[in-house]
């Protein structure tokens, strides 16, 4: 499996997976719809997968005596590295925002979702619709990446938009809890986001390595 | 001693039909592939790999079925996908970095070697190489790594007369060592120059496979080379 990890740093993935892990800071922007920056990392890994496919990196990994399950495995830890160091970047952002910079206008004048645990929970759960969509849909066939992307934008912009909105209905005001309000409640949807990435992950890694098994390259 | 067999391979698609394909591949022996474009020889090659998966039938490597211990069997196997791109601009020595940790058998003495003798420059980028070399390329990762078994998709094809030769030349180096090479071709003379045995596919059946010399006894005319009887052949005009 380690050698499998070491291919993907060294020869799958675009540098832009990379740079655009940066994106996680756009937890900072006041007035901005925040859990972009979740999606604009998976655009980043997204690029990865477009470079395995011009690199025929996919059957060169196939040929090779490894588990052709350690291959999909391989794609979901490096896609997984990518989400984690984001979702870092995304909760140092949290922190410093609803503690230091409590008081900044900016941020207490804020019409859109404020960037705390609510908000990160769900970044989590953007991520497991990109692994779930997106991976499991490129899985199916190991080569058609547009389908499962275009579908995943329009599932990841329902959660986001879903997400922004919910902190306007009567009685759930408190997802927008800012500074160390509801910090219960807070951590709560921050554990059950995790608690989603981590079971839908697993599922749609199992499931893509059955698939994987039984196409034709 | 047989050492791949190939057991009654099917693998149907829309519009071609792999039937019954069976065959065997023995220590020792260059054994020449051979049928015209779209006859099945890549179908059977990637089955072989387990790339394609058929709908019936079996590939034993040393004993061993394929579909159950493919990461055991692809360890004593090379193989040469024709002149595939592998991450074109990436350094090769980069990527044989990452291929070389995947062998235990890794030889380093025996990459070095056939480095020198394909004239291959680690720094160079696939993109840098002409189709020959990286057939070469291809060849010196199945190589390194004392395979017991090369099998190689018209490894010739994209290569320069002096360089096929000095392949086949190759072939026949491997073979004393007890290696038994495969590999398909469509170009007859390849065939002729070097292998011991001949498995003849056309439209997805195999329509001989045997030594060399019992295929001639068997299908030739008298005075017609290899490449008139399999031209004969292809045309239909049948042994009479």
């Amino acid at each position: 499996m380690t050698k499998l990890l070491r291919k993907e740093f060294k020869l799958s993935a675009s540098i832009l997976s990379f740079l655009f892990i940066l994106f996680g800071l756009m937890f900072f922007l006041p007035g901005y719809p925040v859990l972009c920056g979740a999606f604009f990392v998976t655009l980043g890994i997204f690029q990865s997968f477009q470079n395995a496919r011009e690199t025929n990196d996919i059957l060169f990994s196939a040929l090779l005596p490894v588990a052709k399950r350690d291959v999909v495995k391989g794609k979901y830890i490096f896609v997984c590295a990518i989400e984690l160091c984001s979702i870092l970047l995304m909760a140092g952002a949290m922190i410093v925002r609803m503690t230091a910079l409590a008081q900044a206008p900016v941020y207490t004048q804020n019409a859109l979702m404020n960037a705390n645990c609510f908000a990160l929970g769900m970044a989590f759960v953007v991520f497991a619709v990109f692994n779930s969509v997106f991976l499991g849909g490129f899985f199916k066939t190991a080569y058609k990446h547009g389908k499962p992307f275009v579908i995943y934008i329009v599932v990841a912009f329902i959660v986001i938009s879903i997400a922004e909105a919910a902190h306007y209905f009567p009685t759930l005001g408190w997802l927008n809890a800012f500074g160390t309000d509801y910090l219960a409640r807070q951590i709560l949807t921050l554990l059950a986001g995790l608690a989603v990435y981590v079971l839908i992950t697993l599922l749609s890694c199992r499931k893509a390595c059955e698939r994987f098994e039984k196409i034709d390259l | 001693m047989a050492i791949v067999s190939i057991q009654k391979l099917n693998k149907t698609y829309p519009a071609f039909k792999l039937r019954d394909v069976s065959f065997e591949i023995e220590a020792g022996r260059i054994t020449g592939f051979i049928g015209r474009n779209g006859a099945g020889k890549t179908t059977t090659i990637k089955s072989m790999l387990n790339l394609v998966h058929p709908d019936s039938g079996d590939i034993v490597y040393f004993g061993k079925k394929l579909s159950e211990h493919e990461t055991e069997i692809k360890k004593h196997i090379g193989y040469s996908t024709g002149t595939v791109n592998w991450y074109p601009r990436k350094k090769l020595r980069d990527i044989i970095d990452i291929v070389k940790e995947c062998y235990d058998t890794w030889d380093e003495a025996a990459y070095r070697k056939y480095l020198g003798l394909f004239a291959l420059d680690e720094n160079k980028t696939a993109l840098e190489l002409s189709e020959g070399m990286k057939v070469k390329c291809n060849l010196l990762i199945a190589l390194s790594h004392n395979a017991e078994v090369l099998i190689l998709d018209e490894p010739t094809s994209g290569l320069d007369p002096f360089s096929r030769d000095e392949l086949l030349e190759l072939f026949k180096e491997l073979k004393r060592d007890g290696v038994a090479v495969f590999f398909s071709t469509h170009i007859i003379s390849d065939i002729e120059k070097c292998a011991d045995d001949i498995v003849y596919i056309s439209k997805g059946e195999i329509v001989a496979a045997a030594p060399k010399a019992e295929f001639s006894a068997r299908f030739s005319h008298e005075g017609e080379s290899l490449e008139e009887t399999f031209l004969r052949m292809e045309r239909g005009e049948g042994n009479d």
